[in-house]
């Protein structure tokens, strides 16, 4: 596997043109190259790709993110199948290089429509393209807001005070404060968070904290939480999406803030929480830059369950064996990870974040939080 | 006045039942037990009874069935052939008296034996409706018809004229029967249609057709003009003789001695055998038949039976042919268009119980045929269609109780129907059928037909495998000419235009891909006669020369002309050769052979073999076998030596497909 560069996003000077990056289709045109030069030397044309499988993807503890592993497979024209992919992907480059050239953007899905227009070569699902779109990142070391590809829907939403510069669709730079010029729905993260779309200015905040629930960011932004102490609430809104992933990854980068994540005390929870700090496995080939490798569980943990005295609900057989398989992944093999992990299914409990408005809607901001986040050493 | 003795009472009370009484009670064991049962039944004896009658005059058979609506559960039926007719003394006792017949004695295959069956429907008409049948019979063009209107008397057994006319018939001879019965008319499995279907299909002499109540008329026409053999009657054989049976030969013969009671009487007994057999039961070859006692007559059939005898002759038996199962199946199958029609089976005949029996066997695959259901199972027996009881027949169980998968049919566990589009028919024919029962709706288990039933699937089995294989070989190779003619051309023209530049000549990738020389068979069938081309293509990276072989069947491929002509042949064994020019990489040759009008082949025909490369590298023919002893030309052995040394030619693959199902089946998010 060739050694991956870092990721340059150089923008072009002129202000009233749309980003485009210089080199970031210049991959793509290798590729047409290389498979250019197999026919003229009468060669089968194939392409050599880092197999996506469980198998081959593994946790780096060096950079404490999921990385794919050495595996390599081969898409080749012996074989129908991997003839039409291959096809399929000139298909795909010409298309890409033709909307950089009209400076377009396309969702996935409305790839997955032009292909209608490809013969042979048309997509059969929108899961086969979405295939496609990753193999190309992971050939080409890009990501598909290179490509200019995206998905329907936006990251979620930052509420604090942070000062961003955005450069909106009309090409207009906008200098945005998270907490001042936004309404109460917050900051809204748009598909793109790269450096020629977003650039961060200034922050007078100490700390990120990422909430899965819309509805206790909304808690803690009623109660003042953000002001008081110094924090940015971002909205994972679940899973989250690559560009919140992405987002948070590039304000503790550039910012240098601590990011703790604040879930509810679950086994699918747990999992958000490892996906925003090692990455999920299926972006394993762009865990480097969408993952928060020193983001710390909050809580709820188990152990809240029980100290706090929360509501709490069984645990079903799903959850289970989720927790069961948590204890066989590098992502939780920490002592403090499978500690609690083992006093969930000890207890069989789970209990939501909004169960801590058992003892009041203050509770959360004036005792749980702080007392957690000083354990933490992060107030 | 003393009273009557118990014994007395009884006695007075006993009295002879008539078989007509018998069967009015027990409808069932004749096939009459309801009203859709009994039509078939009606429709089945009369139509094999005017088949039987127009072979045995040799006449080809035109036979008309026509059922129409008379009264809310009434129907009539009537059945009209071309027949010789009936003497009109005879007709009454034919139609109305039951086991009367002339071929319950014989020893031929015929469809009908007992006598039975068309008195019984005469019978069943009359008990349901209480209308007579009526006869229409006229023996030759000058004469007119008779018609007679017929009805059973059950206690005595014996016909009953109600009337009797004599009349003009527009035909120069025939029979037709007419009668009113309870029934019901029904389409689909068992039905008259799905009846007259199997019969048109092994009887491709006959035309059949059928007139429905609804008016809809349905035609079988035949498919061919040549009427098969008239079996011959033959003599008992004593391997199935019982000792009653030797007892009343004996008694009755007019023989003045053994010796000629054996060799004249009874099948497959030589003069010299009849002299070890006498030995051996201590009879003198002299002696009169009927000086013999009981103990000696079983001295006389068990040496009989364990002597060496010739096999009982089988031009008793009426096979339906290779030729004429494949005419029958594709004439009446027509509409389903089945991809493939193996060559039928047709055992030679084997003995059972002295009887002579054969088995035949067809089978068909593919196109309109139920992909998800169990195999259709067509059985015959002496060419009669057997609709019921299809799990209590021997046929059946030796079709469930074959390994199936191993000739490329699903079949759960490896036992019971096999599942796939395919249909399946299976023809006893034999002087004598074991059936499960009167109403001869299933063939009884019995090891010796068990055994050739196997046999012969086992042969049309073979074909269907070669079939499936041949189609996966297809598949393959469609697999192959879709990268190359559809995909790659695109792909290059992409990356060119993406890099800009010429498009390179794709030759030494096409022939990378493919790396096979194909052999391409292709028939066109003209007023002139019919063309199988061959086209042969080297898809492989390098020159090859090679030799092509073709086989087939002799007597037409004597009538066929080669273009070029062979450099070899064996006309004997229908074995014809050529020597190919060199064939560069992408090249390609054809040579043809054309048939005169008349002559029937189809592309399975012809086998195809190639020399000079070995089998991996061929698709569309074999590998030449070794037993075949040509000289091939140096040219080509060394060609061949040259491959083998060559090796494993193919690229190494050993890094993991990509796209392979196990492979691209990713992991889903798991989050």
């Amino acid at each position: 596997m060739p050694k991956r560069r870092p990721l340059e996003s150089p923008t072009t000077s002129d202000p009233e043109e749309a980003p485009v990056r210089a080199d970031a289709l210049a991959p793509t045109m290798d590729l047409a190259g290389e498979i250019y030069q197999q026919l003229v030397r009468g060669e089968i044309p194939r392409m050599r790709l880092p197999l996506r499988t469980k198998q081959n993807i593994s946790f780096q503890s060096r950079d404490g993110v999921f990385r794919l592993g050495r595996a390599m497979g081969t898409r080749s024209a012996r074989k129908l199948d991997g003839a039409l992919m291959l096809l399929r992907t000139f298909y795909l480059v010409d298309f890409i290089n033709e909307m950089a050239h009209d400076r377009k953007t396309s969702t996935l899905r409305e790839l997955y429509y032009i292909s209608e227009g490809w013969q042979d070569a048309k997509f059969h699902s929108e899961d086969e393209s979405n295939l496609l779109v990753e193999d190309l990142e992971v050939m080409c070391e890009r990501l598909r807001e290179d490509f200019r590809l995206h998905p329907e829907e936006n990251g979620a939403s930052v509420i604090g005070d942070l000062t961003i510069k955005e450069r909106n669709r009309k090409g207009i730079v906008k200098k945005i404060n998270c907490r001042d010029d936004v309404g109460d729905g917050g900051y809204s993260i748009p598909f793109n968070v790269e450096k020629e779309k977003i650039e961060f200015v200034s922050t007078g905040a100490k700390f990120v904290i990422a909430i899965e629930c819309g509805g206790m960011v909304d808690r803690l932004a009623e109660n003042g939480f953000d002001e008081r102490q110094k924090a940015i609430l971002l909205h994972l809104k679940g899973q989250p999406a690559r560009s919140t992933r992405r987002f948070l990854r590039r304000i503790h980068e550039e910012l240098h803030l601590p990011v703790v994540v604040f879930t509810d005390g679950d086994p699918w929870s747990f999992r958000i929480f490892a996906s925003v700090a090692f990455g999920a496995i299926k972006t394993a080939h762009i865990s480097q830059y969408l993952a928060t490798p020193s983001a710390e569980f909050l809580g709820v943990t188990a152990s809240d369950i029980e100290n706090y005295d929360l509501p709490s609900d069984k645990l079903s057989d799903q959850d289970v064996r989720a927790l069961q398989a948590e204890l066989t992944d590098p992502r939780f093999a920490t002592a403090d990870w499978r500690s609690e992990i083992e006093l969930m299914l000890k207890n069989g409990r789970k209990a939501e974040q909004q169960s801590l408005a058992k003892y009041g809607l203050n509770y959360v901001t004036d005792r749980y939080l702080p007392e957690k986040l000083s354990e933490m050493g992060v107030l | 006045m003393t009273t009557p003795t118990i014994a007395q009472q009884l006695a007075s009370k006993q009295r002879e039942i008539s078989v007509a009484e018998f069967f009015e009670r027990n409808r069932q064991i004749l096939g009459f037990d309801n009203p859709q049962r009994a039509l078939l039944t009606t429709v089945k004896e009369a139509v094999d009874n005017s088949l039987d009658a127009t072979e045995e005059a040799g006449l080809l058979p035109e036979i008309e069935v026509e059922i129409a609506k008379d009264g809310p559960d009434r129907l009539k039926v009537a059945v009209t052939d071309n027949g010789p007719g009936i003497l009109r003394r005879e007709i009454p006792n034919v139609f109305a008296r039951l086991l009367y017949g002339s071929r319950f004695h014989a020893h031929r295959q015929a469809r009908g034996q007992q006598g039975i069956g068309i008195s019984a429907a005469v019978l069943y008409a009359g008990l349901t409706a209480a209308r007579p049948a009526k006869i229409t019979s006229k023996i030759a063009e000058e004469e007119g018809a008779h018609l007679l209107e017929l009805a059973i008397d059950i206690q005595k057994n014996a016909p009953r004229i109600v009337t009797e006319d004599v009349a003009l018939w527009d035909r120069p001879h025939g029979t037709r029967i007419e009668l009113i019965l309870k029934a019901r008319y029904i389409r689909g499995r068992q039905s008259p249609l799905e009846y007259l279907r199997g019969t048109a299909i092994v009887n491709p002499h006959a035309r059949i057709s059928l007139t429905e109540p609804d008016g809809t008329r349905i035609t079988f026409e035949r498919a061919t003009d040549i009427l098969p053999p008239l079996p011959r009657e033959t003599l008992p054989h004593p391997y199935g003789l019982e000792l009653g049976e030797l007892g009343s030969l004996v008694r009755g013969s007019r023989r003045p001695s053994l010796i000629e009671l054996l060799t004249k009487d009874l099948g497959g007994v030589s003069p010299r055998v009849a002299r070890e057999v006498l030995a051996a039961a201590q009879l003198t070859p002299s002696a009169a038949p009927s000086s013999l006692d009981g103990p000696a007559q079983e001295r006389l059939l068990s040496a009989l039976q364990s002597a060496t005898l010739l096999a009982p002759s089988s031009d008793c038996l009426s096979p339906i042919g290779p030729l004429l199962i494949k005419r029958g199946l594709r004439n009446v199958l027509g509409e389903v268009r089945p991809e493939f029609f193996a060559p039928p089976v047709s055992r030679p005949a084997k003995v059972r119980g002295g009887f002579p029996f054969l088995v035949e066997v067809g089978l068909v695959y593919g196109g309109g045929l139920p992909v998800d259901q169990a195999v259709q199972v067509l059985r015959f027996a002496n060419r009669v269609p057997l609709l019921f009881q299809q799990g209590a027949c021997a046929i059946t169980n030796a079709i469930a109780s074959m390994d199936w998968r191993r000739y490329g049919l699903d079949q759960k566990g490896g036992s019971g129907l096999p599942t796939g589009p395919a249909l399946i028919l299976v023809h006893v024919a034999s002087t004598k059928i074991p059936f499960t029962s009167e109403a001869k709706e299933a063939i009884a288990e019995d090891p010796d037909i068990d055994r050739e039933v196997t046999l012969a699937l086992q042969g049309a089995a073979r074909h269907l495998k070669a079939h499936l294989s041949r189609k996966s070989r297809r598949a393959f190779a469609s697999e192959k000419f879709a990268i190359i003619q559809r995909i790659l051309p695109k792909l290059a023209e992409k990356t060119s235009g993406l890099v800009g530049r010429p498009v390179p000549d794709l030759t030494p990738v096409i022939t990378r891909i493919m790396d096979v020389v194909t052999v391409e068979p292709t028939l066109g069938t003209e007023k002139t006669g019919t063309t199988a081309t061959l086209e042969v293509t080297n898809y492989t990276p390098r020159p090859r020369a090679l030799e092509l072989f073709v086989e087939g069947p002799p007597e037409e491929l004597r009538t066929a002309q080669f273009e070029p002509a062979p450099e070899g042949s064996d006309a004997d064994l229908g074995r014809y050769w050529w020597t190919l020019p060199k064939l560069t990489p992408s090249g390609r040759t054809r040579l043809s052979v054309r048939f005169p009008a008349g002559v029937e082949v189809d592309a399975n025909d012809l086998d195809l073999y190639v020399a000079g490369i070995d089998e991996g590298h061929l698709l569309g023919a074999d590998a030449l076998p070794g037993d075949w002893e040509v000289r091939l030309p140096r040219a080509i052995v060394e060609a061949a030596e040259a491959a083998e040394a060559a090796g494993g030619t193919k690229e190494s693959e050993e890094e993991v497909d990509y796209d392979a199902e196990e492979t691209s089946a990713r992991v889903a998010d798991d989050e």
